[in-house]
């Protein structure tokens, strides 16, 4: 390929510009954001700006609101990255590969994924009120007292990790139900015929060959978590007592309520740096190999 | 006593039969090949002996053990597939050393056993590679490595050289046949290829829909018999049938201008019925005997030998085989065959001896 590409090929007329804008456009967004970030812009003293270096990262670290947005941030994340493949790949295990209403069922599960944010946050909102919500009437069904879904500091985050785990989970069992179907299933049996007991085929031999689908699926749904902002919007502002604010929601604040245009952008670097770091890890765990596997 | 027995197993998916009423026997140490077109069930057979497939009906019994009813792991067989089968993210030596894993054996054994087959199939430099890094044949050879490492009763193989190219084939035929002379275990092997069934089996098992049409070993399945099917799927090119009526108070066959001497059989055919004669290409190259007259369409020069394509005067169409000359399109030849070499088989294909 790279002696062709070398060669006169005349197609890089057709790329070579796009890839010229896209590289230039992204470089000089960042440059700016970075560049606005070392100032001290703010929409409350417009026209006034200095440069102030690193000020507004020096000042992050000692921000325990942004501390603690971050580690929330970690937290949603990684709870609900592992629960949705958890759970996804459970039931992708229990379903069978053919079962009746396979289509319709897939079907389905579509429905939260086209769902808007808004219309899930929303009904899970009705569904977590605490008076006339289906939630608490199930509880009480089985006699647990009532549970202030999105009222309570402690339980607010974990009502809404319950409706992103419902609106992602068919997502990840989608990929992953694809993923198995166009997996070899010779390799199960012979692996039967070797002597593996079912738990055994699935451990030894079928989550392995599914692995690059949940390593993928993963990074998919660590990044969407790491970037939720709509259902917090909808079902908690952040609130209560500041308990659901995630360090997107925080920069979102910092910069459309408190004006502080420099400290936000600030916010959103360290933000991505953070989950490039972070899923860069995460990738060179799932795939040790590079590039080959 | 027998290694294998297969008594009067049958299976359908929903209304469609795919094995009715099977049995067979396979002889400890011997190496029976089921033999048939795709879609005969010799593999859902072997399947259904692996213990991969459920059966409706019948009997499986390995060794003396009734495994009919044992899940795969339990039965002591090893399977070679068509596909390979190896496990995608496991080395060479994972691969092989996988059943024994399975089975708890301990490291230091394990390792020796897997050296010990690699050896014997020469893929010592392979061990540490991944499936996806080997050739096709070197794939086949680590899957047969994986199946011999543990040493079982039975050996199955599901068409283990249909996805090699024709070299490649040979030569692992070649080799699975020194193997079984070395290690004389009981292997059952499934192909729709007549050449690897005469070539590897000491009995043959030939497969059409579902049910046995004949079984026997190679030699006798080409020389007898029992069937049209039979007599045109063994031997290539396949055997020529010819439309022919029964004359002179069922002593002979008219096909065609030629008339056959029929005599030697031991039924005596009315006079007028219509029957089929079989006439296997290489028995077309005589020099006395019954005289067919050849339109030349088609010759394939092979080398050692040609293959003549024509038609006879009734319009049905013949493959001949030719040693000394090649005749070209256009030519008319003489072909001459030994009535005793030719088969009769009556409208149903069933064979009258």
């Amino acid at each position: 390929m790279r002696s062709i590409a070398a060669a006169s090929d005349p197609t890089k007329h057709f790329f070579q510009p796009i890839i010229v804008c896209l590289t230039v456009a992204s470089v000089a967004l960042t440059l700016f954001v970075i560049w606005i970030s070392l100032h001290d812009l703010s929409l409350m003293r417009a026209g006034r700006e200095k440069f102030v270096g690193l000020d507004n990262y020096i000042r992050f670290l000692g921000d325990p609101r942004a501390m603690a947005a971050l580690w929330r941030t970690v937290l949603f994340t990684t709870l609900a990255t592992v629960i949705e493949i958890a759970l996804g790949l459970a039931v992708v295990l229990f379903l069978d590969r053919d079962f009746v209403m396979k289509r319709l069922v897939r079907t389905l599960l579509l429905v939260p994924i086209i769902m808007t944010p808004v219309v899930v946050g929303l009904t899970w909102r009705f569904l977590f009120d605490p008076a006339t919500g289906m939630a608490n009437y199930v509880l009480s069904l089985v006699g647990i007292a009532q549970v202030d879904w999105l009222g309570s500091p402690q339980i607010a985050l974990f009502s809404v990790l319950i409706a992103d785990i419902w609106q992602w989970t068919p997502f990840v069992i989608l990929l992953v139900m694809a993923a198995l179907e166009s997996a070899p299933t010779d390799p199960l049996n012979a692996a039967r015929v070797d002597g593996a007991r079912e738990w055994q085929v699935t451990w030894y031999v079928l989550l392995p060959m599914l692995r690059r689908a949940l390593a993928i699926v993963a990074l998919i749904r660590a990044i969407d978590s790491i970037k939720a902002f709509d259902l917090f919007y909808i079902m908690t502002r952040g609130g209560p007592a500041l308990s659901t604010e995630t360090l997107n929601y925080y920069g979102y604040i910092v910069a459309f309520t408190n004006f502080d245009i420099s400290y936000a952008l600030a916010i959103a670097i360290i933000l991505t740096l953070f989950t490039n770091v972070a899923l860069l890890t995460m990738y060179s765990v799932l795939f040790p190999k590079t590039g080959n596997r | 006593m027998a290694q294998l027995s297969i008594r009067s197993v049958s299976k359908s998916y929903g209304a469609v039969s795919v094995l009715d009423d099977i049995s067979v026997e396979v002889e400890e140490g011997s190496f029976v090949v089921l033999l048939g077109p795709s879609g005969c069930g010799k593999s859902t057979l072997l399947h259904a002996v692996a213990g991969l497939n459920p059966i409706d009906s019948g009997t499986i019994v390995i060794g003396d053990r009734n495994v009919t009813n044992l899940p795969a792991r339990e039965r002591d067989v090893a399977m070679v597939f068509q596909s390979y089968a190896l496990y995608p993210t496991m080395t060479v030596a994972q691969n092989i050393a996988f059943p024994l894993k399975m089975r708890g054996l301990d490291r230091r054994t394990s390792d020796e056993k897997v050296t010990g087959v690699a050896r014997l199939l020469q893929i010592e430099p392979l061990m540490s590679r991944l499936p996806r890094e080997l050739s096709g044949g070197q794939r086949q050879r680590v899957a047969i490595g994986r199946a011999l490492v543990r040493d079982p009763r039975l050996f199955l193989f599901d068409e283990p050289l249909s996805n090699l190219d024709a070299a490649l084939r040979t030569e692992l035929r070649a080799e699975i046949k020194r193997l079984h002379q070395s290690i004389r275990r009981t292997m059952v092997y499934v192909t729709h290829d007549q050449t690897e069934a005469l070539t590897l089996a000491d009995k043959i098992v030939v497969l059409k829909a579902g049910r046995i049409e004949q079984t026997g070993t190679p030699l006798s399945l080409y020389d007898d018999p029992d069937n049209a099917f039979v007599a045109g799927f063994i031997g290539t090119p396949r055997m020529n049938f010819l439309k022919a009526t029964v004359v002179d108070d069922g002593k002979a066959l008219a096909a065609g201008e030629a008339k056959v001497d029929i005599s030697h059989l031991n039924t005596r055919l009315e006079n007028g019925r219509t029957v089929k004669l079989g006439i296997r290409p290489e028995h077309l190259d005589e020099k006395e005997g019954v005289a067919l007259t050849l339109a030349v369409d088609v010759t394939e020069r092979l080398g050692s030998t040609s293959y003549v394509h024509g038609a006879l005067p009734s319009g049905e169409t013949v493959v001949a085989e030719r040693r000394e000359d090649q005749p070209r399109f256009g030519d008319t030849i003489t072909l001459r065959f030994q009535p005793r070499r030719a088969r009769v088989f009556d409208g149903e294909g069933s064979r009258i001896r």
